[in-house]
């Protein structure tokens, strides 16, 4: 009898944590839609300053180094995990550990095999921490990223043997800074939140005009395709190049990473 | 009653949930009945696409060569390399002058004079990298140099040193000579700030040379006055007597373009210069104001009423073959070229009632409102294209909250940004020639007075103080 009139009373007051539970949803619903539909919530920091568009960019240290006589195609963004790899773990058994029998465990024979239906299992290749020469990721020379409320960028240069963006690291900079403040991601599909890396090959002449601009690998959006080319358009001029620099032009690699 | 259902009770009512846990429990209930699922899948689905504009929301950019990183620069005092005794007087004009051009050009973030070392270099045998490139200097670039004066001349040895890289650190080495006067050094200074300014800028032209026209009645009467874009050197160009006002220079800087009192009305004027006097220029009957140059120099627009309202009207530069663009029945006023382009202009036009921005084509066709609301005058278009700079009260009525402020908007994507806050009345913005820098007049010290910005609305500074000044034009070079 005790326990039945326990049971009924804990019963009843089940509704108030229920209730409680339903008030909280709504109020919490409710404090969203009010969050998203609070004015002012425009878009008016802009420019130079800690918020917004404001740019929080990166040059990677610049080592001159000698030229690779190796030339990889993508040098700046290609897949290598890197120069370091971690070592797997190996399994200790603790010492001391006494293996518990288990009752329903069941000793089955095992069925055989014929020797003709076992397949040869192929031997996995021993797995080394060697990195190929050029394979390991951009550790230094001519190299800078960038990055830009959620879109990320890079570029690599060729030309004056190989060192261009080592030795005139200034130089690259202004790229960088010119092609980032002219691209404008409202050119691309808002729909589009992430997509492929879009690299761009240009070519940029004696008195600093970006030319023979070209997608070297599409991203699939063509949105995204056309703000990278639109950037590049909307530059008449990086400056001159460097009068120290005998060659004609300089060959710039650029991606654009989307991603927000 | 089961047994089943006094355990499950007991259970329930005994062990503390966490709220998360309740939460999830609470929706995984909801889900059981089609109903409910239908609506909590609608409640859910109306939250997130209401919430989602305050995630996607864009951010328009700038396009000026602000926003982006500075470039860390330190400018260290240039050395005397003679012993004349001119040379104190010229080496502070020459390093108070650059290190201010360095300053405003937006671009550099100077690192501050204290952190430099006591031995500062006067040519590049003397640069020690370690105590530029590290802490408390931390530089990128360092400016440093020597100046001489022999006879009656200055020499000036300037150089630019990227003196976080060793191996090939020199960007910049210049000779400057000049007469030996405060001016001279001063010219000096314009011209080094100017060429480290294109070389780190992007091959953006400094400014440091340029020259800004505005209208001061400190003469007694409103005329028109030329200043360096520092607000040094301030002089009257014109001497009417009468009222001069909307100073427009020319693309090559040679005439000045602006409407001016005659007995016969407003008239358009032009004045030289190269000649430093007024020239002929039709007059067209009506009052005609506020003049602007097309990019390439060869066409004038401005606003005339000899047809009635006052209309845009478009003339050779020498005031001929001039015709009419718009035609509503509304006043329109305040043309400017699109000065990338040329194809474009902006004006405004009261022909729906209160002044607002409109654009069309440089033939009167396309014509585009642009702004919605408010009072919206004294369109600017920037170097670039991308943005045009206007006056706006946006809450114009009675007891509106708010002022006249200068606003940027982005032509292409119509996204507008507010860059002068609380500061009195702001109007009259017109671009500097590298598409950074805005003049513009403003109230906020009392009286009008011309004052500058950068073009985010940073690094604002009163370039005019005695007189009223007003109506500001920032030369095209």
């Amino acid at each position: 009898m005790e326990a039945n009139a326990e049971i009924f009373f804990e019963h009843g007051k089940l509704g108030r944590p229920l209730a409680l539970s339903v008030g909280l949803h709504v109020a919490f619903t409710g404090v969203i839609v009010l969050f998203s539909m609070l004015p002012g919530r425009r878009g008016d920091i802009w420019g130079a300053g800690g918020g917004g568009e404001a740019m929080g960019v990166s040059l990677v240290s610049t080592v001159p180094l000698p030229a690779s006589p190796i030339q990889t195609q993508n040098v700046v963004a290609n897949e290598s995990k890197g120069l370091t790899k971690s070592q797997p773990q190996e399994k200790q058994n603790e010492p001391d550990a006494i293996p518990i029998p288990d009752k329903t465990a069941k000793t089955k024979p095992k069925p055989v095999v014929s020797a003709s239906k076992a397949k040869a299992k192929p031997e996995p290749e021993p797995e080394t921490n060697e990195i190929p020469y050029g394979q390991g990721g951009p550790v230094s020379g001519p190299y800078g990223s960038f990055s830009a409320n959620g879109a990320k960028g890079g570029f690599g240069f060729q030309g004056g043997g190989g060192d261009f963006g080592s030795r005139y690291a200034w130089y690259a900079k202004v790229v960088r800074d010119k092609i980032t403040e002219n691209w404008l991601k409202y050119e691309i599909d808002p729909n589009i939140h992430k997509a492929n890396r879009v690299y761009l090959v240009f070519d940029i002449t004696r008195s600093g005009q970006p030319t023979h601009v070209q997608i070297e690998q599409s991203s699939g959006v063509p949105s995204l395709d056309n703000s990278a080319i639109r950037a590049l358009q909307r530059i008449d001029t990086f400056g001159p190049l460097p009068p120290e620099y005998s060659g004609s032009k300089v060959t710039v690699e650029f991606w654009f990473d989307l991603s927000r | 009653m089961s047994y089943s259902h006094l355990k499950s009770s007991t259970y329930r009512t005994t062990i503390p949930f966490p709220i998360s846990t309740f939460a999830g429990e609470m929706v995984s209930n909801l889900f059981h009945s089609p109903v409910h699922r239908f609506r909590c899948t609608l409640l859910l689905g109306l939250t997130f696409f209401i919430a989602l504009p305050c995630f996607a929301q864009d951010w328009i950019r700038t396009g000026t060569g602000l926003g982006v990183e500075k470039v860390r620069l330190a400018a260290s005092d240039f050395k005397a390399t003679t012993q004349d005794p001119k040379n104190a007087d010229l080496l502070k004009a020459f390093n108070d002058t650059l290190w201010n051009d360095l300053d405003n050009a937006g671009i550099f973030d100077m690192v501050s004079k204290s952190f430099y070392p006591l031995q500062v270099p006067g040519n590049p045998s003397e640069v020690r990298f370690e105590a530029w490139n590290g802490p408390p200097p931390n530089a990128s670039m360092l400016a440093f140099g020597d100046l001489g004066v022999t006879a009656n001349n200055v020499l000036v040895h300037g150089w630019l040193y990227d003196v976080k890289n060793t191996a090939s650190p020199q960007v910049l080495g210049k000779q400057y000579t000049d007469s030996a006067t405060t001016e001279g050094a001063r010219l000096i200074a314009h011209r080094f700030a100017n060429e480290i300014i294109f070389r780190l800028g992007g091959g953006v032209a400094g400014i440091c040379e340029s020259k800004i026209y505005f209208v001061s009645d400190r003469s007694g009467h409103k005329e028109i006055w030329e200043m360096d874009y520092d607000g040094s050197n301030q002089h009257q160009l014109t001497h009417l007597g009468t009222i001069s006002l909307s100073p427009r220079i020319s693309p090559d800087g040679s005439r000045l373009a602006f409407s001016s009192l005659n007995k016969s009305g407003w008239d358009i004027m032009m004045y030289s210069t190269e000649l430093s006097r007024t020239v002929s220029f039709p007059r067209f009957g009506g009052t005609n104001l506020s003049p602007t140059w097309s990019p390439d120099g060869t066409r004038v627009a401005f606003s005339s009423s000899r047809a009635g309202e006052p209309n845009i009207f478009i003339a050779d530069a020498s005031g001929g073959n001039s015709r009419r663009l718009t035609t509503d029945r509304g006043p329109d006023v305040g043309p400017t070229f699109n000065r990338k382009t040329g194809s474009q202009i902006a004006f405004v036009s009261g022909r729906t009632g209160l002044p607002q921005i409109y654009t069309m084509e440089a033939d009167g066709t396309n014509v585009q409102r642009v702004t919605d609301q408010g009072y919206a005058v004294s369109p600017s278009w920037s170097p670039n294209g991308q943005f045009l700079s206007f006056s706006w009260f946006r809450k114009y009525g009675a007891g509106a909250p708010g002022a006249n402020d200068i606003y940027l908007m982005d032509i292409a994507s119509k996204q507008w940004v507010q860059l002068t806050h609380d500061g009195g009345r702001n109007d009259f913005p017109s671009w500097s020639p590298d598409g950074r820098h805005i003049v513009f007049q403003s109230s906020r010290s009392g009286t009008e007075q011309i004052w500058s910005m950068l073009a985010d609305g940073t690094k604002v500074q009163q370039l005019t103080f005695s007189g009223r000044n007003s109506q500001p034009n920032w030369s095209w070079k």
